[in-house]
């Protein structure tokens, strides 16, 4: 692989760093949903970097094409989750979900 | 590179500030320029198609969509984010940086380029020839979304 392709690596894992350590810290369920899009970019740089590298760039686009129509159905139902819960609990956090009592 | 290098630290800046920013409309607008410097990163690769959509897909319907649901739930009570988390992040991001550092210095040319056949066609081509189940599976997930949206807004009768 190129050299280039190693500082895509780097700048992706860092994209995922900053997003999982979101995921496992912060408590607000739109915060939490915003750090799964940060790491989904990550992917999806390294997806665009490795068809770069390797030649194959149509490819990589077209999977990178394909996640981001998923990414966008993903988000409008997991947004209409979050308005519905908040509608139930009253509140963004997340640890309000632990309660199983309807 | 040196463009190249400055668009990739402008997009890592800005996903972290999208995560630790307290304002959540601001953190969505972050979220909105590092998808736009990622459009940018895949235009100057080459891959038009992909910055396109990256642009005008995530930097804008996404992010109105977030913005629509941070407008609709501003009533709900505040969260109350652990301080700890936020202090020790910058410490852990160094340290990660670090470490990231030193695993692709490690990592130079040891990953093999597999060998790959040339691609040829355009990107239509390789889009509805080559990858036609895709195309399906977007139809798919495209409806599933927009039923389940429609179930999850449903207006409820009156005996419900």
């Amino acid at each position: 692989m190129t050299n280039t392709w190693y500082l895509y690596l780097f700048f992706s894992a860092a994209l995922l760093g900053a997003g999982l350590y979101a995921l496992l810290a912060k408590r607000n369920l739109v915060r939490l949903f915003i750090a799964i899009e940060v790491i989904g970019k990550g992917v999806s740089l390294l997806l665009v970097a490795t068809g770069f590298a390797k030649g194959n760039l149509l490819a990589a686009q077209a999977m990178v094409v394909t996640y981001i129509v998923i990414e966008v159905s993903l988000v409008a139902t997991a947004l209409a989750i979050i308005i519905n819960i908040t509608r139930h609990t009253k509140s963004l956090d997340v640890r309000k979900l632990a309660r199983l009592k309807g | 590179m040196i463009v190249q290098t400055a668009l990739l630290i402008g997009l890592v800046l800005f996903s972290v500030l999208a995560v630790f920013l307290k304002d959540l409309i601001r953190a969505a607008i972050s979220l909105a320029v590092a998808s736009l410097l990622l459009g940018i990163i895949f235009f100057r690769l080459g891959a038009s198609y992909a910055g396109v959509f990256e642009i005008s897909v995530v930097a804008g319907l996404i992010t109105v969509l977030f913005i629509l649901t941070i407008a609709l739930t501003n009533k709900a009570e505040e969260v109350r984010e652990s301080r700890l988390a936020n202090v020790i992040f910058p410490l852990f991001f160094v340290v990660f940086i670090a470490i990231d550092a030193l695993v692709m210095k490690g990592l130079l040319q040891k990953i093999p380029a597999l060998p790959s056949g040339p691609e040829s066609g355009t990107f239509g081509e390789v889009l509805w020839k080559g990858r036609t189940l895709d195309l399906v599976g977007q139809i798919a997930v495209i409806l599933a979304g927009v039923f389940s949206v429609l179930a999850l807004f449903r207006k409820r009768d009156k005996h419900d």
